[in-house]
């Protein structure tokens, strides 16, 4: 091994405290990266392979009717390529060992064609056999949450007849991936399930024969996608066709698409940060290294070796760090991304998720490591590079020192020797401070994220569930009813107040950006189901005018005041054009929301219906629950309490391994930057330290003098930290805000607390390790040498 | 001297091994030595006969590998970390080759490192003006000539009234002028304040201003000269 080679290996040897740490918050960043990335590439990788498999549509429609001889009229269609005719409808089931209801979707299987597009992926036994059998599949995820198999029966409700169905199998489908009621945040597949019944007898069920309320169809290449869905619009339209949508919209595929976005947006932004911080940290240590090692650097060039010979050799402690940092970083990141992909495939339903590493983008990370680092320690290579010998071999001059501004302003009787030491000491290298402060500053600030993310969920679920959403269940009719189907719910057992709602599709349009929503038509003076403002406060219907939950408000470009249009995709369709007249605040789907009077008058209807919010007497749950599965027209059922069990549930367990993981990488960025700082200090400094030690301080007072610099910096960092953490988690929350579900930014002086004192605790660990080596000074050596 | 009298340090049989991995180095060995109050000692010796080691001794700075070293009635040999720090702070001023003062702190401030540590201090201008430093009391060392500093180390060391000065080749970094101001300074601390005051130095004329002169080589003390007439320092030259 080449001489200056060797001698990397022991500078590094001996600086293996700092070339850790400043590794280790370099690996934090990779690791994200690499996690993040490899989980972008596993979940599209899988996604297509598994559409393209089982050749997932691209566009849908949902109608009220059409003959099923429309469907060779559909596959004529100009820019089609494959088009699937099919039966859709609600199902509710009464389970044995559970007294709520559950619901579901369930859908026709072709039974003398074969299936063109959305093909299941069969898991257990078979398909449902043509002809007049209550076979049905089972969506898998609904099976394996009630441990459903082959030859298990059940009885459910369809459109108002109790049938008793079959289990023939167990499937997956490409449109449930996400296997949701469409609209909610978070699976439960204990109480909504998917299933597939053969054509016939299904459309019986439904009092569809020879009829279809469902389309799916792929777009011919070449062709253009808005065109055709324009043409199946058209098409649709005299048959209650709602607005065609396309596989972006589509519910299961929105949910995978954002979160991989979320992914992407992981996979830049942690590693920017930690990427920063570690580069200036090896910047620090090389500096220092550099200036230690003057004398040496002039003897190289004595022997005659080159600038570009001595650059090489401090580049290359850079690039040793990045090594080292990318097998810790690379390492750990592949087996976060491994854990999280048995998190993923809780809610991501494949056939198979195979977690595959991402070496570009691995590459990638290392590439923009090393020439982070390489940026950050190019000054110093540089101050070495061009040091002539001769100057090298004197030391370097003594340090210069000057009355600190707080002196300056006559402050100084507050400070003692030591305090003036650090004050001045912090003044004659502002650089290093403020970046040691910027590196306090972003540790304190991630410490922040856990904290509100904890306090985001509980507030989100104190609002969505104890502040607007009332009721204790919600059932929905199979199809609106009267004011009569609402005196019947009314009258359910335990039922001690009812307000109805009626829920209309509709497309939403401003300009050239449009939704397409559900509107809701609420009564104004709603107890139950309350539409609240960021403060939580209630926000009154308007007698004209729509209500938008914010984030439907900012995806269509509306401000309160604005004009829209509403596209009802149900009855007459008719259109209106309206204005918004406020947003509400709400953290799952988007809704929009009018007065239900002024609903049903656009609709040209009386007392319609679509469903109740109701307050349901605690102490007769089970009457409820039986009278409720007993019901024809009750097409589903959500109960209050059950759907915050289950999230709390799913993002209880999410939490605890992200809260770790945040606190782990705040803990080790707060360690390494105080210990870096440390012992660029202590080294910088060790003959001050030791003649302190010889004149008689104690070691304890030898370290407060040492750790009074970096105590001014940490506490000068925190209130620093803790605005930025504000920010970053905003920016965290604003990145992973989708349609579906966003998380509310709430700062608690909990969340504060734990921060200062995560940054407390780290900085108090690295200054104990500093704290040993000056019990450990070498008292003898550092007095005979000049520094 | 009055050899009658009791003995600041008690020294015998002193012995200090360094061992560094296979080689062992003895760089003191058996040393017998009695030091009084108001003496100036010189210890003059070739790099590596041991004198460095014996200061470091003395000032409490290591400790032997055995033999006896008491200060007074207080045993040093065997001192644990802590009673040794205790005694540099009560008991020693050091005064080293190369000023060792802290950059970040001016003059006064030096000192004051000191006086804030000590029972009885001296006033800081009295340290400093016994000095002759009054005018540089807010100058940082980087902004004083080396004979300043060093008179400004000196300064530090009395201002805590010490029994024992130790220096460390006070004026191995000074031009012969200002190396005799500093050696002037640290006679008057000797004369004046009555403090036992030892110095190390390869500089053999500076013999001429000790009490007693003692020879080290090899680790051992191959001669202890006392002056009958001691010369002074004005008269020095090297």
């Amino acid at each position: 091994m080449h001489p200056l080679d060797l001698k990397l290996l022991r500078d590094l040897g001996t600086m293996k405290g700092q070339v850790i740490a400043v590794a280790l918050v370099m690996a934090c960043g990779l690791a994200v990266m690499v996690m993040a990335l490899s989980l972008v590439v596993s979940l599209e990788g899988t996604r297509d392979s598994y559409y393209r498999a089982q050749r997932f549509a691209e566009v849908f429609a949902e109608l009220k009717r059409a003959p099923n001889s429309l469907r060779a009229r559909l596959a004529e269609l100009p820019g089609i390529a494959s088009v699937d005719t099919r039966v859709r409808g609600a199902l509710t089931l009464d389970l044995t060992g559970m007294s709520e209801p559950a619901d579901g979707t369930i859908f026709s299987l072709p039974d003398n064609r074969p299936q063109q597009l959305n093909l299941l992926h069969l898991r257990k036994g078979r398909l449902p056999e043509a002809g007049d059998h209550n076979e049905v599949v089972v969506g898998e995820g609904f099976a394996k949450a009630h441990g459903f198999e082959p030859g298990h029966e059940l009885d459910a409700t369809i459109y108002g007849a109790r049938e008793r169905l079959r289990i023939v199998g167990t499937a997956l489908s490409p449109e449930f991936i996400y296997e949701t009621r469409p609209g909610d945040a978070l699976p439960d597949p204990r109480r909504f399930g998917v299933f597939w019944m053969n054509e016939r007898r299904l459309a019986a069920a439904l009092d569809l024969d020879g009829a279809f309320n469902s389309v799916a169809a792929t777009v011919a290449p070449g062709a253009n996608r808005r065109e055709l869905m324009a043409r199946i619009d058209t098409l649709l339209e005299p048959y209650g066709g709602q607005v065609a949508y396309d596989r972006e919209n589509q519910f299961s595929a929105k949910q995978l698409h954002d979160e991989i976005t979320t992914l992407r947006g992981f996979a830049m932004a942690f590693p920017t940060i930690f990427l920063s911080v570690a580069a200036f940290m090896t910047s620090a240590a090389l500096t220092r290294l550099i200036r230690l090692q003057r004398e040496q650097i002039a003897q190289l060039k004595a022997l005659g070796y080159g600038s570009a010979a001595i650059g090489g050799h401090y580049l290359k402690f850079a690039l040793a760090i990045v090594g080292i940092g990318a097998v810790v970083g690379g390492g750990f990141g592949l087996w976060l991304g491994q854990a999280m992909t048995v998190v993923y495939r809780r809610f991501f339903l494949f056939p198979e998720l195979h977690f595959h590493p991402d070496w570009a983008s691995a590459a990638v990370g290392l590439l923009a490591a090393a020439g982070v680092s390489l940026l950050g320690v190019s000054g110093a290579v540089w101050q070495a590079v061009k040091l002539p010998p001769a100057e090298a071999m004197r030391p370097e001059p003594p340090a210069e020192f000057r009355r600190s501004w707080i002196e300056r302003l006559g402050l100084h009787r507050l400070a003692s020797p030591s305090m003036r030491m650090a004050l001045r000491n912090l003044q004659r290298k502002p650089w290093q401070a403020f970046f040691t402060l910027l590196g306090l500053a972003l540790a304190t600030s991630i410490t922040i994220i856990p904290g509100a993310m904890r306090d985001g969920i509980a507030y989100l679920m104190d609002f969505q569930w104890t502040q607007a959403q009332r009721q204790g269940a919600t059932v929905s009719f199979i199809e609106p009813g009267s004011a009569a189907a609402l005196g019947a719910v009314g009258r359910l057992p335990g039922v001690m107040g009812a307000e109805a709602f009626r829920a209309v599709p509709a497309r939403l349009r401003n300009g050239h950006r449009e939704r397409r929503v559900s509107v809701t038509g609420l009564p104004r003076e709603s107890r139950l189901n309350r539409l609240l403002d960021e403060r939580g406060r209630a926000v009154a219907m308007p007698l004209h005018g729509l209500l938008l939950s914010a984030k439907l408000a900012e995806v269509l470009g509306l401000d309160a005041g604005d004009p829209v249009r509403i596209e009802v995709q149900e009855g007459r369709r008719p259109v209106l054009d309206t204005v918004v007249a406020g947003t509400i605040t709400d953290f799952s789907g988007i809704g929009a929301y009018m007065d239900i009077d002024s609903l049903r008058r656009l609709m040209r209807e009386g007392g319609t219906v679509s469903g109740a919010h109701l307050a349901v007497d605690a102490a007769r749950w089970e009457e409820f629950h039986a009278q409720v599965k007993a019901s024809p027209r009750i097409g589903s059922v959500m109960l209050t309490a059950k759907l915050r069990e289950s999230f709390q549930k799913t993002t209880g367990e999410m939490m605890g391994t992200m809260q770790a993981v945040y606190f782990g990488f705040a803990m080790v960025v707060a360690f390494g930057v105080v210990y870096n700082g440390a012992r660029i200090a202590l080294s910088e400094r060790q003959r001050d330290l030791a003649t302190l030690r010889v004149i008689g301080f104690q070691p304890r007072e030898v370290a407060a003098v040492l750790i009074g610099e970096l105590l001014v910096l940490t506490l000068l960092a925190i209130p620093v930290g803790l605005w930025m953490g504000g920010h970053l988690t905003r920016w965290m929350i604003e990145m992973s805000s989708t349609e579906t579900v966003r998380l509310p930014l709430v700062l608690t002086s909990r969340t504060y607390v734990t921060a200062v004192l995560v940054i407390l605790v780290s900085s108090a660990l690295s200054f104990a390790v500093v704290s040993r080596r000056i019990h450990r000074l070498n008292l003898l050596d550092v007095l005979k040498a000049r520094d | 001297m009055t050899p009658d009298r009791q003995p600041l340090f008690h020294v015998r049989g002193l012995t200090k091994i360094y061992s560094g991995g296979e080689v062992e180095v003895r760089a003191l060995d058996g040393v017998d030595l009695d030091l009084y109050e108001g003496e100036l000692i010189v210890l003059l010796g070739a790099s590596g006969s041991g004198k460095s080691t014996l200061l470091n001794l003395l000032g409490g700075l290591d400790t032997p590998t055995s033999g006896e070293l008491k200060y007074r009635e207080e045993e040093l040999a065997d001192a644990d970390a802590a009673t040794l720090t205790r005694f540099r702070r009560d008991v020693v001023g050091f005064i080293f080759q190369f000023y060792n003062l802290i950059p970040s702190l001016t003059a006064r401030e030096n000192i004051a490192l000191i006086t804030e540590l000590a029972e009885d201090p001296m006033p800081i201008d009295e340290a400093l003006d016994l000095m002759g430093l009054g005018d540089r009391a807010d100058h940082f060392p980087s902004q004083m000539s080396g004979g300043q500093q060093q008179r400004v180390a000196i300064a530090r060391a009395i201002a805590k009234r010490p029994e024992v000065l130790l220096c460390d080749e006070p004026t191995g970094a000074l031009d012969v002028q200002t190396g005799i101001a500093v050696l002037e300074a640290i006679e008057q601390v000797n004369r004046e304040l009555g403090t036992l005051v030892v110095i190390i130095t390869h500089n053999a004329s500076i013999a001429d201003i000790a009490h007693r002169v003692i020879h080290l080589s090899d680790g051992r003390i191959t001669e202890i000269r006392e002056n009958e007439e001691r010369g002074s320092v004005k008269s020095l030259r090297w």
